[in-house]
């Protein structure tokens, strides 16, 4: 079974091997991300982040959802020391960087509570990727048709934090101004809740990035850097690397 | 022993700003708190002491050891606060440095930036997602 749609303004793309999951599971996971971007969009006035942002219900009174969603942005706030942060002077709550991975990787438990055992969710360049062997490009910085390294996964979570699609939208927190210091930085861990938060907020933090998401536990990295340097964990799993290396 | 638990702990807390300093920046750590005296905790049966240190301020953030001492022995040192920064986080691992590549090779998905729906259209996703459709 295969399904692309566009939700959360990227499209999405689903992949699933075993024969006897029905189409409502891919139903359900299109439907729990576009509650998601109800709920949680900065862009419409009427979601719960919204309503949070005016002030119209307490930080105590949010969902269950949300609490957990900002939990894990002060996390990532405190981890980075300011770098990232979703409450950036002069803007409103923007949790989008967060939200995504971490809907994404429920969405993908959905799937498997469905019984789906080998697949692949695509959403926006963000991989959830269960029961391989699956081959998962990592895109060229500078060429779109082109990979940059392939990765080997079994059952992982693969992030990605660039500016070559959506420009300098990522921000420094601490300085206010777009993050520069790299080209492009991939994170591999076993959820995507971790690997796509872990990515971000390495992205902002710039080069300085590379060494602080290698040394988040369960996290593997590979970062092209402004000078065009790769730079790689060990453990990174690279297709067709010595047996023991891959996820 | 009264004299050289503080003695210790003060030499522990001196340590720091050695433990905190890194070559390329330049620190300016100051320790603000006066030396308090220590709260020593001694269990009866037992020979250890327990001895938290004063809070030095560093330019990252305040920093508390504790001290577990066995007769004259140290045999535990915990901290108790430390700086919530990023260098002060897990040892960095060996990294690998590579040359950049562009690769056309045979895969199933593909991991980049969040893609807008106009950058979809030329995308290797969307010719992997054609392909199998």
């Amino acid at each position: 079974m295969r399904r692309v749609e566009q939700v959360m303004g990227f499209p999405v793309s689903l992949r699933v091997d075993d024969e006897d999951v029905p189409e409502s599971a891919a139903d359900e996971v299109f439907a729990w991300l576009r509650e998601v971007d109800a709920r949680f969009s900065p862009f419409k006035a009427d979601s719960e982040v919204c309503r949070l942002d005016r002030g119209e219900i307490a930080r105590g009174d949010v969902s269950a959802d949300l609490d957990e969603v900002l939990g894990l942005c002060e996390e990532y706030r405190a981890a980075t020391g300011g770098a990232f942060d979703v409450r950036l002077p002069g803007r409103g709550l923007d949790p989008c960087a967060v939200v995504k991975g971490w809907s994404v990787q429920r969405a993908a438990e959905l799937l498997k509570a469905a019984g789906a055992r080998r697949f692949v969710l695509n959403a926006g360049g963000d991989v959830v990727a269960s029961g391989g062997p699956w081959r998962v490009g990592v895109r060229h910085p500078e060429h779109a048709d082109k990979v940059c390294t392939v990765l080997e996964l079994t059952d992982a979570a693969v992030a990605t934090s660039a500016r070559y699609e959506r420009g300098d939208h990522i921000l420094d927190a601490r300085t206010g101004r777009p993050a520069t210091g790299l080209l492009s930085l991939t994170v591999v861990a076993s959820s995507l809740t971790i690997a796509d938060t872990t990515a971000t907020a390495a992205f902002a933090m710039g080069a300085d990035g590379i060494a602080w998401a290698s040394a988040r536990p369960g996290c593997e990295v590979f970062a092209v850097d402004a000078e065009r340097r790769v730079l790689r964990t060990e453990g990174f799993p690279v297709a067709g690397a010595a047996p023991g290396a891959a996820a | 022993m009264k004299r050289a638990v503080p003695v210790a702990v003060l030499s522990i807390a001196g340590l720091v700003p050695v433990w905190l300093y890194e070559p390329s920046a330049a620190t300016s750590t100051q320790i603000t708190a006066p030396a308090s005296t220590p709260s020593t905790s001694s269990s009866s049966g037992s020979s250890s002491t327990v001895v938290a240190g004063t809070t030095v301020d560093t330019e990252k953030g305040a920093v508390q050891v504790e001290v577990t001492f066995t007769g004259q022995k140290i045999t535990a040192v915990k901290m108790l606060q430390q700086p919530n920064h990023p260098q002060t986080t897990a040892a960095v691992p060996k990294l690998i440095e590579e040359t950049l590549e562009a690769q056309s090779a045979d895969i199933d998905s593909v991991s980049g930036a969040t893609i807008t729906s106009e950058g979809y259209k030329e995308s290797l996703q969307a010719a992997l997602d054609a392909k199998g459709a």
